[in-house]
């Protein structure tokens, strides 16, 4: 899905707004309200308009979920630890294996 | 198109992202605790365990959307960096490696419990999940602004595949071509899901009803932040 080159943005209708709409927000910075070629367009389609910067808050407000806000149980390093401890005494059962099938000196 | 309903309230603008975690520069003597990781020692690994853990916690948990779920995928992350942190060069940020083998591993497990990830689309939008082309009419208003704990709770209330792909895009900035490399998808695709992401969120946050009723757990002290 790419932005069709041919678009007539003054007359476009809401159908066809419809179907561009995800390439709109994937292209440029994905500030749709503020494309110029669409000015006349959402200010005709005041309901657009008003989906535009819903869809635009909703994807704002998503950047500042990030960040570290969660944190996991302590229940997670002690399952780490046993595990990271398991795997230490496996190791060091196969170093000290001796292959009971091994030639002799 | 039927885009009638009312504009939501502004939020303040949101930060820039912040240096996204896949862009973080390194910090400050986690190159150390790296290389005595390599060497086994334990100390080191409990080094990189706290710099790294609500990172990767909050990642899981925002893909899988459940504590339980979350927690056993941070143990099983961990655990594959420390078996596998020889292999780790320095060629991109510890970061950068961590939270891709994150994703990826998130990604194993959904692809295990059979998440079509070549077809979202068609196989992981059910009907009943897919946003409605009716956007809502005049008399539901979204009342106050969206608030980070409303959307969070909309984001865990989103079918897989859509909350995938918008924690990927919108939460952790990744482009479509990288998510579309990701999720073995186009980049059309995965425009598509994003979209559909967004109106399924905006059709939650306008019906609050419909949003699950606890929110993800999160620290007090960091989510008021």
């Amino acid at each position: 899905m790419t932005l069709p080159v041919n678009i007539d943005f003054d007359n476009l209708k809401p159908e066809e707004f419809e179907h561009i709409l995800p390439d709109l927000f994937a292209s440029g910075d994905g500030k749709v309200s503020q494309d110029p070629r669409l000015k006349k367009f959402l200010a005709a389609n005041p309901d657009c308009a008003a989906l535009v910067s819903d869809l635009e808050i909703i994807a704002e407000t998503a950047r500042s979920l990030f960040g570290p806000v969660a944190e996991p149980s302590d229940r997670v390093w002690q399952n780490i630890q046993a595990k990271l401890q398991e795997d230490s005494a496996l190791a060091s059962i196969d170093d000290d294996y001796i292959d009971p099938d091994a030639p002799i000196d | 198109m039927n885009c009638q309903g009312q504009q939501m309230s502004q939020v303040p603008p949101a930060r820039p992202h912040p240096g996204l975690f896949k862009r973080n520069p390194p910090i400050a003597g986690e190159a150390e605790a790296i290389e005595a990781a390599k060497r086994g020692d334990g100390e080191a690994f409990a080094k990189l365990y706290n710099l790294h853990k609500r990172r990767v916690y909050t990642l899981c948990l925002r893909m899988l959307g459940n504590v339980s779920a979350a927690e056993d995928m941070t143990q099983n992350a961990f655990l594959h960096l420390f078996r596998k942190i020889e292999s780790f060069r320095g060629e991109s940020a510890f970061s950068t490696w961590l939270h891709r083998l994150t994703v990826n591993l998130v990604l194993m497990q959904l692809r295990k419990r059979g998440l079509n990830l070549v077809s979202l689309e068609e196989t992981i939008n059910p009907e009943d999940d897919a946003p409605r082309r009716d956007f809502g009419s005049r008399d539901r208003v979204l009342a106050g602004s969206v608030d980070r704990v409303a959307l969070e709770r909309a984001v865990a209330a989103l079918p897989p595949g859509y909350r995938m792909v918008f924690v990927l895009h919108d939460v952790e900035g990744y482009e479509h071509n990288e998510i579309a490399i990701m999720l073995d998808c186009s980049i059309g695709n995965s425009k598509s899901q994003l979209h559909k992401a967004r109106l399924k969120l905006r059709e939650l946050l306008r019906n609050p009803s419909k949003l699950p009723q606890s929110p993800l757990p999160s620290a007090p002290a960091e989510s008021a932040k």
